[in-house]
């Protein structure tokens, strides 16, 4: 019963992964700007609820606050960092180096503001019961697979059937003919960045009702996101979901064999070998060097 | 105050070691890793265990921690050879969070989180030195090392692969034997920086060599100046002062001074990468960092 409670948890938290991930994939798909800071919009969204919550909103409103935190923070980091550093032509790293510096300045405020450690939103939802001999499953469970689906389909259908959606997989495949088609790739990138970091709030107020925030979290997150997306194989939405699934189960399901401790270890070691052995991911065709 | 200053000098050498070798690997060889701190912790167990179990001695515990560092070197290697890019970087961000738990968790090695304590002075011909001497000693022939290795035909390779490394190959240089000495070179320097860490402090755990550790000496390279000379040596000065600067202002509680330091670190960061790229010592007409 250890096993299912473990694979239980490892469901729990691969559907949040995997809901984040995806918010990273779709960004770095569409603009191929390696988002490094998309975890402390995950942060930042966590504690925006957790502070409505605190000061008694009801949760449709946090919810409402914790993603209009995440699409404004996504979409300022666009305009005021990405933009002018593409302006320039810089490379990736510098990019990279930008996203992490705005990484650390955001964990820091939070920790100032917030206060440090953990913090756990409590809702009745997170209260488990015994549901077979030995597996306590909490109602947060079922709703964070029931979100994570829901928002799978309806990203899917946004992707294939809107118009927006499929300028924006256009977009991902070749920038100049966007333009020659009188689409504004200015505004995609923005639209890319809004629905990406917009992903990432769900998850985090779920994960502050399971397993609770922390301002440092964002790294974390923000590791877990980008090795899923590499596991997946870049570009591919529906790759860097179920490898952000299965990072969360196998980070889980470990746990039976090796100490906590390790548990981290695992999805870099994952990450390493893929890197190593299968660059273009589970799912990607074979990328340019 | 002397000491304060001599221990001030003596970080300073040791972490501009670190920012001059990682300067080797990102601004010459175009090999962005973000795993310097790994290396680092390397070479400060195998100093400290060389000093605890066998003799005090700097000369042989740098010796060893070069060549530990420098052979471990490989696993940083394989990745820059298969992929690029922020692959590369992913791969370098997986083997410093590995590195992070085996440091932690190897505790016959390593002593776990409780670190090894009581590594012995150093002591060279039967005298007891402090290390400062050896900290500067090895600086001045890393940066020695550096400005021969920029000028000379090999530091044209390294920098040939990264601004073009097909046309590299096309002219017969060696992309793989290259790319894996720089990277040796780099690590080896780390390991050394490691063990002189390990002399100063007289204790080391791996609170000092975690992602934060590569960052930070990531930052002081970047915001130095990426390919010059001087530039990380500036970087390592400037971001080691910026802690000490801050305690003398009144207005900033104690307890939040660490988390005001990290968020100038952040800023500096990223406006830089905004408005110059290259770097306080870089070329001010060079506005890309690399490819």
């Amino acid at each position: 019963m250890l096993f299912l409670q473990l694979l239980q948890g490892g469901v729990q938290t691969g559907a949040l992964y995997a809901l984040t991930a995806a918010g990273f994939a779709l960004i770095f798909g569409a603009t191929r700007i390696f988002h490094f800071a998309h975890g402390a919009a995950f942060t930042l969204a966590g504690y925006a609820f957790l502070m409505a919550w605190n000061a008694g909103w009801p949760w449709p409103l946090g919810a409402l606050a914790a993603i209009a935190v995440a699409v404004l923070f996504g979409v300022a980091i666009e305009q005021l960092v990405y933009r002018p550093i593409g302006r320039h032509e810089g490379g990736f790293f510098t990019v990279f180096v930008a996203a992490f510096g705005v990484s650390i300045v955001v964990q820091n405020l939070v920790g100032m503001i917030a206060g440090r450690g953990f913090a756990v939103i409590d809702t009745p939802l997170s209260r488990a019961t015994e549901v077979l001999p030995d597996l306590w499953i909490a109602p947060v469970f079922y709703v964070a697979i029931g979100v994570s689906a829901l928002l799978f389909l309806a990203l899917s259908l946004f992707l294939t059937r809107s118009h927006a959606g499929v300028a924006l997989r256009a977009l991902a495949q070749n920038p100049d003919l966007i333009r020659t088609y009188g689409l504004s790739s200015t505004r995609l990138s923005i639209l890319a960045f809004a629905l990406g970091s917009a992903l990432a709030a769900p998850a985090a107020i779920l994960t502050g009702m399971t397993v609770g925030l922390n301002e440092a979290m964002g790294h974390h997150v923000m590791l877990i996101s980008m090795a899923a997306t590499i596991v997946g194989g870049v570009g591919n939405l529906k790759g860097a979901a179920l490898a952000g699934l299965l990072l969360g189960i196998a980070e889980s399901v470990a746990l039976a064999f090796v100490e906590p401790q390790w548990a981290e270890a695992v999805s870099f070691v994952v990450l390493f070998g893929f890197i190593l052995f299968r660059p273009s991911g589970l799912f990607g065709v074979a990328v340019a060097r | 105050m002397i000491a304060y200053l001599a221990n001030l000098a003596t970080i300073v050498a040791i972490f501009g070691i670190l920012a001059s070798t990682l300067n080797v690997a990102i601004g010459h060889a175009g090999i962005f890793s973000v795993a310097h701190a790994v290396f680092f912790g390397l070479g400060a167990y195998a100093g400290a265990q060389t000093a605890m179990l066998l003799v005090p001695d700097p000369l042989l515990a740098l010796l060893v921690a070069a060549l530990i560092a420098g052979g471990l070197s490989l696993c940083l290697a394989l990745p820059a050879l298969r992929v690029r890019g922020e692959y590369f970087v992913a791969a370098s961000l997986g083997l410093q969070m590995v590195a992070t738990t085996l440091f932690s968790e190897l505790k016959p090695l390593t002593g776990g989180i409780g670190g090894l304590v009581g590594i012995p002075r150093p002591e060279l011909f039967g005298v007891t030195i402090t290390a400062l001497p050896l900290a500067l000693a090895t600086l001045a022939l890393i940066l020695l090392a550096t400005h021969l290795l920029a000028r000379g035909s090999f530091g044209r390779t390294l920098r040939a692969i990264r601004d073009a490394e097909s046309a590299a190959e096309a002219l017969g240089k060696h992309v793989a034997v290259a790319k894996t000495l720089a990277v040796a070179f780099a690590c080896a320097g780390a390991g050394m920086a490691g063990a002189l860490f390990a002399f100063h402090m007289a204790f080391v755990n791996v609170e000092s060599f975690t992602l934060d550790q590569s960052v930070l000496v990531m930052a002081m390279v970047i915001v130095g100046g990426t390919g010059t000379l001087w530039g990380p040596l500036l970087g390592a000065a400037l971001l080691l002062a910026l802690p000490a600067g801050l305690s003398f202002l009144p207005f900033i509680p104690p307890t939040e001074v660490g988390a005001v330091q990290q968020i100038l670190y952040g800023l500096a960061m990223t406006l830089l990468m905004i408005f110059r790229p290259a770097g306080l010592v870089g070329d001010l007409g060079r506005g890309k960092v690399a490819h």
